[in-house]
């Protein structure tokens, strides 16, 4: 299993010799390899800890006697912690981890001093443990997307401070004057994520706005954070990987900032349209609604971009491990944009509406896109962080496969699942609890999707740990002297 | 796009739009949306939640039953919530009006369970109201009063105590392998009988001037055709 990887070129921290620039990227690579270890360490056992309990939860929706007698376990709490757990663990600290890495590179410009990153890391996870256990221990807010307890998120905006302002400081650091797509993309998400979660935590959670207001809010703040900060730190990575690994330009560049500001400007308005037929006034869903079909322009012209730039290049899929996941998770976004042109259409909001199939909408986005991409910018960033190579090119292959089968089980099974509860709750004929027993194969088949996509995430995060215990050694020994030399120089 | 300033810039203005444009406005607007004064029957509608179903209203946000269940009624013809054919989930459809003494709005967006936004006023599986006894029966095992139902036990909400005196009216009426030992009884805890309070406050009957122009009758009832959406 241990087969040396250095025969692979991207799963090697190797460079290009003798240039100027390649003396700078080690340099700034050095920078940061503390604080990125500590995020992706943190990444990836909130990883395990949401599969635990998507697991738990996937498990309960079929088997509901299962785990019954303690209200801890309950639903209702295990599924909120796992969403939580994934989103704020897994998703942040490896969004905070990628986007810093990128700014950096981008920007030309190394971390000076990592003690105040590290500290906002601390508390960021320590403001998520808080919050999920206070999940589970019946603090929740029940606002979906904000279930986490108002005792922990004051912390996560100061935590998120600490860390997001490095992003900044690489930037001013940095020597290029040029400002490339992936960091409009990580700029924008880095100042729009405190506004949309300040603003919800405020109307919803400390200061409740009145009536379904607050199902206004909230509904902007959920897909926001989905388009505005998760989408657009995926599509940074995107921007950063897709040339530089196929070794040519982005197709259509031109049309990129285009897309860009589509997207902020009409895509924020989209996610509303989850509400059509509620209780909220008409205009709103039907501004959702145009919002929503517009998303169309950006779908074509990130097309354009992806596709065009990979045309031509298929085979560099079979060799390199970060352009697979990259792709993979490219093909997603668009289905992603597409389901939410198509819900946008009311007939088949009415269907749709309230089944199964968001959930394989959620699992889509966060994990066969946002994900997936993620994956892909790991597999390259930390040989590089750490100067040394993958442990084991074997279980990246198993992540791979486990990864891509298992969005593609979970999706399939929660999609077609999820059109039957529709189509069967539409029809007043059919009693509900034969909607919940049609409903059954479709929940198992998504449990064992789970199941294979576990797999995957240990082999990941067995791979990264061994990785940093034969780099660990280097690490320590680094970790002092940049520890003893850096403090003169962050003042 | 290569000068920071100008870029910061749009990335505000971007959000600003979508934040005044929905947020603000909404706010500004319906936000301000106040109860509707019946002079006829001398109250203001919606009304607020008696004590202790408020309370209950807590018990359903810590156990997170919105994960499964909506509490929205869409118009007819808008997949079957109400209306003709519809399983009958409200009497009419629910407007903005109707959530706005609540500190906490629970729509929801899954219906693995059904809606319960009007429960009270509903039938149950055996056609007849929904009563504390038979949500206290259906929460400590849905086997009991439903067949095929896929809600969890809620048993924790529930505790076996020794009859002192007179057996407590709470108690539940269990027989065969359920029932508990002679001179005990099983009763609701304070949480289990908040939560029921609450799911029997759900109730979504009055007629606002709003909703008369959209207010429709439930279907007229056809012999052998009617099936009431139940557990």
């Amino acid at each position: 299993m241990a087969t040396d990887s250095s025969h692979i070129p991207e799963l090697t921290p190797a460079r290009s010799a003798s240039s100027t620039l390649s003396a700078e990227t080690v340099a700034i690579d050095a920078s940061l390899r503390t604080p990125l270890t500590v995020l992706i360490g943190s990444a990836l056992v909130w990883l395990l800890v949401a599969s635990v309990l998507g697991l738990i939860s996937a498990w309960k929706l079929h088997t509901p006697a299962f785990m019954d007698s303690c209200e801890y376990v309950t639903y209702g709490r295990i599924q909120p912690a796992q969403s939580n757990a994934f989103i704020f663990g897994w998703g942040f600290n490896a969004a905070f981890a990628v986007s810093l890495w990128l700014m950096a590179r981008l920007s030309r410009g190394s971390l000076p001093g990592s003690a105040v990153l590290l500290i906002g890391t601390v508390f960021w996870n320590v403001g998520v443990t808080l919050g999920v256990g206070g999940i589970i221990a019946g603090f929740s807010t029940s606002i979906e997307g904000l279930e986490l307890p108002g005792f922990a998120t004051p912390l996560l905006l100061v935590a998120y401070a600490l860390i997001a302002a490095w992003a900044v400081v690489v930037f001013r650091a940095g020597r290029s004057y040029q400002i490339y797509a992936s960091q409009w993309y990580i700029f924008a998400a880095l100042f729009w994520f405190p506004w949309l979660y300040a603003v919800a935590q405020v109307m919803l959670v400390f200061s409740p706005v009145r009536g379904t207001v607050q199902s206004v809010v909230q509904t902007w703040f959920a897909s926001n954070l989905f388009l505005l900060w998760f989408a657009s730190i995926a599509l940074a990575a995107v921007y950063y990987f897709l040339p530089k690994l196929l070794v040519k330009s982005v197709s259509n560049y031109y049309l990129a900032s285009l897309s860009f500001w589509w997207l902020a400007i009409f895509g924020s308005w989209a996610g509303i349209a989850r509400l059509i037929g509620g209780p909220i006034p008409a205009w709103v869903q039907t501004f959702g609604a145009a919002a929503s079909f517009m998303l169309v322009v950006p779908l074509v012209i990130l097309g354009m971009n992806f596709f065009g730039t990979l045309s031509g290049s298929w085979s560099a899929l079979k060799d390199n491990v970060t352009l697979r996941f990259i792709a993979f998770g490219i093909t997603a976004f668009s289905l992603v944009l597409i389901g939410w042109v198509l819900n946008a259409v009311h007939g088949i909001a009415a269907i749709t509406q309230f089944t199964y199939v968001t959930a394989a909408e959620t699992q889509l986005g966060l994990y066969g896109f946002f994900s997936m991409v993620v994956f892909g910018s790991l597999y390259y960033i930390v040989p590089r962080v750490l100067n040394t190579a993958w442990a084991s090119a074997p279980l990246v292959g198993v992540h791979f496969a486990a990864s891509a089968v298992g969005v593609i089980v979970v999706v399939g099974s929660l999609l077609v699942g999820g059109i039957n509860q529709g189509l069967q709750l539409a029809d007043a004929h059919v009693a509900f609890a034969e909607i919940t027993k049609a409903s059954q194969s479709y929940l198992f088949a998504a449990t064992i999707g789970l199941a294979i996509l576990a797999i995957g995430q240990l082999a990941f995060a067995l791979n990264f740990f061994w990785t940093l215990g034969r780099a660990s050694a280097d690490c320590v020994r680094s970790a002092k002297t940049l520890l003893s030399a850096q403090p003169e120089a962050a003042r | 796009m290569n000068r920071a300033p100008t870029l910061f810039l749009g990335v505000f203005f971007a959000l600003a739009f979508s934040f005044v444009g929905l947020v603000l406005t909404n706010q500004l607007t319906y936000g301000a949306f106040t109860t509707h004064v019946d002079e006829d029957e001398g109250k203001a509608f919606p009304q607020a939640l008696p004590g202790i179903a408020a309370q209950g209203k807590l018990v359903y946000q810590d156990l997170g039953c919105i994960s499964c269940h909506t509490q929205q009624v869409r118009r007819p013809g808008f997949g079957a919530d109400t209306g003709e054919g519809s399983r009958g989930w409200g009497e009419r459809q629910s407007v903005a009006r109707d959530y706005l003494r609540e500190e906490r709005v629970l729509l929801g967006s899954q219906r693995i369970g059904p809606d319960l936004r009007n429960l009270a006023a509903r039938k149950n599986a055996d056609g007849a109201e929904f009563t504390a006894d038979w949500l206290y029966r259906y929460l400590y095992d849905p086997a009991l009063v439903v067949k095929d139902s896929n809600q969890p036990r809620y048993a924790f909400l529930f505790k076996t105590q020794q009859i002192v005196g007179q057996p407590s009216a709470k108690a539940l009426k269990l027989s065969g392998d359920h029932a508990p030992a002679a001179g005990y009884e099983i009763v609701p805890t304070a949480r289990g009988e908040a939560l029921v309070a609450y799911l029997l406050s759900l109730k979504d009957t009055y007629a606002y001037p709003e909703t008369k122009n959209v207010y429709t009758p439930p279907a007229p009832k056809k012999a052998g055709e009617k099936k009431e959406g139940h557990e």
